[in-house]
């Protein structure tokens, strides 16, 4: 792979210089921070609705927990945040071709591989720092808000996500290099990951396949037991470096 | 001399185009070779299939040896390009984008930085703080010659480099193209005839994706000097129009007040000829030359159409 680190600095620069910096970032710091709270002031709002629209009738709701600021969180990681992942990685690779700096870099010795790759993995690397800040940032309000209890089974639950998301990625990359419109690549990322949700309510796709991921974590944070995640992380982790390597292959085929 | 770029039998078919229709080309080393043609000829095309940005149908193309399709990265180490509208990543300077350039080619610390700086100059950008999203054609056009040359290479291949500037943006650039003679193999794409006529020693004529004609500049206008002879009489040049087209030799005739412009199939019997004509008729004559082509003349009579 010519030219891969080279091509994985500018890839880490330009995320430091434009907007990408502020988006996947963004939106996982606003989650973060407002997760713990939204679960805080969610049953004083469900009560006050309640009461102005049923009169006369009472509507109890529990005081929120640790356990309800972490599933939101995570309920907002898996819509909000995996959306947000699948649009802003979906021109990744049709942007350069249409803006022509693809044209003016791979006549140089830089392999489509490397182009490919450094795309997928600075977007890993991003995702991976915003997602630990941004958990952190939830941990430690809702340490502060509520305690410190269950911080091993929301990390387990952000390390799901996150593997969820670097498939998602990956995916999202392979789009991009068949389309040329983002907006068509995001399209089908977005089916891709609805047709997964679909798949997650089957036992078989839920117990094998990355579908599994997706309601692990709500049971690991309310103490469902043994919860079976080592095939879905398996078959997560490969079937992300399987669609890497056919983003890849697909990319040196076509021409530019 | 050996050949910088060797082209046969080059098909490339688009559905139902063909682009590239059997092309043969050799580019000399050490040439600054115009690669001419009008818009559609197969000119970008050609050059894609080169930079291995494009496949062939059929056919091969070799630079300094090395199969375009097979050694890519052997071909691009010695390769500079510029395309036709070169993109460029707007958040960059000048300065960053031939240092990300440079460091693709494997170039790094004191040579890296030699060479930025001497194209940044050469360019006219050394200094400009602006980054590349808010520059000039002009701008990008140089800053795109200075690109390609990051790699000091032994092939500058250049497409359409001027089309789209204003004047002073083309004086530029070809300014800096007819810098490069003597120093590297320049391949330079365009169909501004004018171009080609100030920096180019070499000519090849593309026309619906194959050659017409490949020659020296010297070669190719001495060969339409040849066949054009230039009349000036005092008096009487529509009757000597009207004599001279009747004529077996003459392919084309034209008359712009009292000077006949002949195109012949036959210089040395127009030579005659002409003489005999003037003298039966007590024409008085004032000149009759070679008349030397420009390089529009050429090409028309090439592609059989204005350019």
């Amino acid at each position: 792979m010519h030219g891969f680190a080279v091509f994985l600095g500018k890839e880490l620069k330009e995320i430091v210089r434009t907007w990408r910096l502020f988006v996947i970032p963004g939106i996982m710091l606003f989650l973060g921070m407002m997760s713990p709270i939204f679960a805080e002031i969610a049953p004083g709002l469900v009560s006050s609705i309640a009461a102005n629209e049923a009169q006369g009738i009472v509507i109890e709701i529990p005081p929120a927990t640790t356990v309800d600021a972490y599933l939101q969180f995570n309920k907002n990681a898996m819509q909000i945040a995996l959306i947000a992942v699948i649009i802003a990685t979906a021109g990744a690779v049709s942007a350069e071709r249409r803006a022509g700096t693809a044209q003016i870099v791979l006549v140089k010795p830089v392999s489509r591989g490397a182009m490919v790759i450094a795309k997928i993995l600075s977007n890993w690397i991003l995702l991976l720092v915003a997602t630990a800040v941004s958990a952190t940032l939830c941990a430690s309000i809702t340490a502060i808000m509520f305690d410190s209890s269950l911080t091993a089974e929301f990390a387990k639950t952000v390390v799901l996500w996150y593997l969820l998301a670097a498939l998602m990625v990956a995916i999202s990359v392979f789009l991009s290099v068949l389309f040329n419109s983002q907006a068509g690549a995001a399209g089908a990322g977005i089916a891709i990951y609805f047709v997964l949700s679909l798949a997650s309510i089957w036992g078989v796709a839920r117990e094998y396949t990355p579908a599994g991921l997706l309601g692990a974590g709500d049971k690991i944070l309310t103490g469902v037991p043994d919860v079976p995640v080592a095939w879905p992380v398996v078959t997560s982790v490969a079937m992300a470096a399987a669609v890497s390597a056919l983003a890849v292959w697909t990319f040196r085929r076509q021409e530019i | 001399m050996s050949a910088a770029i060797e082209i046969e039998g080059l098909f490339k078919v688009y559905k139902e185009v063909r682009a590239l229709d059997g092309l043969d080309l050799s580019v000399p080393e050490g040439s600054v070779f115009g690669f001419l043609g009008p818009n559609g000829a197969g000119k970008t095309t050609a050059l894609r299939i080169l930079t291995g940005t494009a496949r062939p149908t059929a056919g091969g193309a070799r630079i300094f040896g090395h199969d375009v399709v097979s050694a890519t990265n052997e071909v691009r180490a010695l390769v500079g390009f510029l395309p036709d509208v070169p993109g460029y990543y707007p958040w960059m300077t000048a300065e960053e984008f031939l240092r990300f350039a440079g460091k693709l080619f494997g170039v790094s610390g004191a040579i890296l930085d030699e060479r930025v700086g001497s194209l940044l100059e050469m360019a006219g950008l050394a200094g400009v703080k602006v980054r590349v999203g808010g520059f000039s054609r002009g701008m990008r056009q140089r800053l795109g010659v200075a690109q390609a040359l990051i790699n000091a290479p032994r092939l500058l291949m250049l497409d359409e480099p001027t089309s789209a500037l204003d004047p002073m943006g083309r004086k530029d650039v070809l300014e800096m193209i007819a810098a490069l003679k003597g120093k590297t193999t320049v391949f330079f794409s365009t169909h501004i005839l004018t171009d080609v006529e100030r920096v180019c020693d070499t000519v090849a004529i593309l026309d619906h994706g194959r050659v017409v004609r490949q020659a020296s500049m010297h070669d190719l206008k001495r060969e339409g000097h040849a066949s054009r002879i230039l009349v000036e009489v005092t008096s009487g040049a529509e009757e000597l129009e009207q004599l001279l087209a009747s004529r077996p030799w003459m392919v084309e005739c034209s008359r712009e007040g009292e000077i006949v412009r002949c195109i012949t199939s036959d210089v040395e019997a127009a030579r005659r000829d002409i003489p005999t004509i003037l003298a039966s008729r007590q024409m008085a004559l004032i000149r009759m030359i070679d008349e030397e082509p420009t390089l529009e003349d050429v090409f028309v009579e090439m592609v059989g159409r204005k350019a």
